[in-house]
């Protein structure tokens, strides 16, 4: 006699449905044949019989969920009380199946004209050879592994959904107790430990849109050209450029602070990968979507950076819309990668390139150049090393990114080469203090001397 | 090591012609007639109810998905009901998974193809485990992944990439079950028009990656199941 339990089909697997007997008491089964089909909370699969013989006994209703391992049928093998071999007792050509063990399936077997069904001729040979079983063997991937943290026991699977539930509520979630199958913490947990008291952060009141910038004046009657000079009128572009600016100097309470950074991982990595990465994305590599990177990070650490000033409000943004100054052949323009949280290197690098080009050939529209909750500059291939850049209204604060210059720096006590570079930051004060300001900068630099960008940028 | 296996990239397939493509292609797996298979497609508008879908979760009715174009199909997969239409990238493999499957490890190798293929197109996606088997990007799902299992060895049915879905279809339904959660794509979260074309290279090499497969063309016989060019 066979008793089939039902299945474990993977290790997180611990429960499973009866949605439909295929076969009733008494009914013969051959060997492989469909004996009944399950539905667990991952996959839903029919079970086949390990045996040929005659099923005996159902042990469990339609419908009836049940632990895996739990007996829901018993088969009288064929043949069973005379001499012919169980399965169970290892059989040499009937596999050594059990139980609900499955069986594996057979190898692809050459055409060579037998089965009728076999692929046709016309099959590649590569196709002959029985390939193996398959379960995922590539090691996971950068991107994988920054997106997926490490997994502790059950009951600390957490999603994402519920530790960010938990900080902004300021939740332990150890002392928070799981509802979810093996003792998991959920969702709904996390929101009824809210509604009996969990203490939110208060979020500062939205408004409306800020007050419009003071205009500049009028436009005045051409002057007529002296002697060596020559009078051009100003662009439109140009216009908007100077009302923007001059709004913003007479608007914020500017400060500047500069950080030195370390990036000669970064140069090394860049000429390592950038013609493997052009290749394979179709964009060329800078260093300028890394440095959006560990500016993005660094403003969800600090989102008092990431901010408005409203009226009587600070507005923060829980998302980061990054301006990027573009020099175009009319003049400046700032178009926004929009949700630059939501994207890694990769992604950054495809926006910026897309957005530039767009720029320079003038068809960008007008919601591209919107909403920028921070602002970086990139003078360095021009050869600035320091630049104070005016800051993009209302953003907090605006980072210039200059040139990347060798330098001899003090490392360890020792003088060396190093590929260095400056980046700085224009920041209202207003909004911010100049300790925020530094911690800001501290972290963006960290992040560039410390991160493994060949993980970001696959390749 | 990578084993040899077919690609099938059939273009544009209607649901039922595909469907019984893939059990066809499952039986002659399971037989050992025929290596793993990968298929990747598009289907013009369909609704699909698995198992564990409710009736009223189908917000449209019948007519009124009629109405749109599209069609409402039940089958055999798990789940609840979900979309697929044009700009969105399907996935069927077509797996063996051996004498000991593994059905959690295989849903895991799915999402982390398809979190490798978002991230070579620039977006960020993860899991929520807590929630459900997918693809996500925040709390919105990018990528319904449903599978079956043929007698325990060989895989069915498979993953839904929203490349440039026109997301407006999933409010026909509670998509998955879950009314709390949106519905994303590739395009929407970077802003820019990523297609089935530019998505499908990446998914086949990034599934070919994490279960061990050395694509080759299918055969003709076989491409010959998803063509429907003899429709009268």
């Amino acid at each position: 006699m066979t008793s089939i339990q039902m299945p474990q089909l993977g290790e997180t697997i611990i429960e499973g449905t009866i949605l439909k007997w295929l076969k009733t008491e008494g009914e013969t089964v051959e060997r492989d044949e469909a004996l009944f089909e399950i539905s667990t909370d991952k996959v839903d699969t029919e079970v086949p019989s390990p045996v040929a013989g005659t099923v005996t006994k159902i042990l469990v209703e339609e419908g009836a969920t049940v632990p895996v391992g739990t007996a829901l049928m018993e088969i009288e093998e064929a043949g069973a009380g005379a001499a012919a071999p169980s399965a169970a007792s290892g059989g040499a050509a009937s596999s050594g199946a059990s139980g609900a063990a499955p069986t594996p399936e057979p190898s692809p077997q050459p055409a060579a004209g037998a089965a009728s069904s076999a692929p046709s001729s016309a099959a590649p040979p590569a196709a002959q050879t029985p390939p193996p079983a398959r379960v995922p063997t590539a090691p996971a991937s950068a991107a994988v592994a920054a997106s997926v943290p490490d997994r502790g026991p059950r009951s600390q699977i957490l999603s994402p959904l519920v530790r960010k539930l938990a900080k902004e509520h300021d939740l332990d979630l150890a002392q928070i107790v799981g509802s979810g199958t093996g003792g998991r913490i959920t969702k709904a947990d996390v929101l009824a430990v809210i509604a009996t008291g969990g203490t939110a952060r208060p979020m500062p009141a939205a408004v409306g849109a800020p007050a419009a910038a003071p205009a500049l004046a009028q436009p005045m009657p051409a002057p007529t050209a002296g002697a060596g000079e020559e009078v051009v009128p100003v662009s439109h572009i140009r216009r908007a450029i100077a009302e923007h600016m001059l709004a913003s100097t007479q608007t914020s309470a500017r400060a500047w602070t500069l950080v030195e950074v370390n990036v000669d991982h970064l140069v090394k990595l860049r000429e390592r990968v950038k013609d493997a990465f052009a290749e394979r994305y179709g964009v060329k590599l800078t260093y300028l979507p890394m440095v959006v990177r560990a500016t993005v990070d660094a403003l969800l650490e600090f989102p008092d950076v990431n901010a408005r000033l409203d009226g009587d409000s600070i507005v923060r943004h829980r998302y980061v819309n990054m301006g990027i100054a573009v020099s175009y052949d009319a003049g400046l323009i700032v178009p926004v990668v929009k949700g630059a949280d939501g994207m890694n290197t990769i992604g950054v690098a495809r926006a910026i390139a897309d957005l530039a080009a767009r720029a320079r050939s003038h068809q960008l529209q007008p919601d591209e150049v919107q909403g920028a909750t921070f602002t970086i500059t990139n003078p360095g291939p021009y050869g600035s090393v320091a630049s104070v850049p005016i800051i993009n209204q209302p953003n907090a604060g605006i980072v210039s990114f200059d040139a990347i210059v060798k330098r001899p720096v003090v490392v360890d006590d020792a003088i060396a080469i190093r590929s260095m570079v400056n980046l700085s930051m224009s920041w209202d004060h207003r909004i911010i203090d100049g300790e925020l300001a530094t911690r800001f900068l501290a972290r963006v630099k960290q992040n560039l001397e410390t991160w493994d960008f060949a993980e970001d940028l696959g390749v | 090591m990578a084993a040899p296996a077919w690609l099938l990239e059939p273009g544009t397939v209607p649901f039922d012609v595909a469907n019984a493509g893939m059990h066809r292609l499952a039986e002659r797996r399971l037989a050992g007639e025929i290596p793993d298979t990968l298929i990747l497609l598009e289907h013009p508008p369909v609704f699909t109810a698995g198992r564990r879908a409710k009736p009223e979760e189908l917000l449209w009715t019948t007519s009124e998905v009629e109405a749109r174009g599209g069609l409402v199909r039940s089958i055999d997969r798990g789940g609840s009901f979900t979309f697929h239409g044009p700009g969105q990238l399907v996935g069927y493999p077509i797996i063996g998974l051996g004498s000991k499957p593994d059905a959690v490890a295989y849903l895991r190798g799915l999402e982390d193809a398809v979190i490798r293929t978002c991230a070579d197109l620039g977006v960020i996606a993860g899991r929520l485990e807590d929630v459900q088997t997918g693809v996500w990007v925040g709390d919105d799902k990018i990528c319904a992944i449903g599978v079956r299992l043929m007698r325990t060895r060989v895989t069915l049915h498979g993953f839904a990439l929203n490349c440039e879905t026109d997301l407006s279809w999933f409010g026909g339904i509670v998509a998955c079950g879950l009314p709390d959660h949106g519905q994303t794509s590739i395009s929407e979260q970077l802003g820019r028009r990523i297609t089935v074309d530019d998505a499908r290279p990446i998914a086949a090499r990034n599934l070919a990656d994490v279960f061990g497969l050395d694509l080759v063309p299918a055969p003709d016989d076989i491409a010959s199941i998803f063509r429907v060019d003899d429709v009268a």
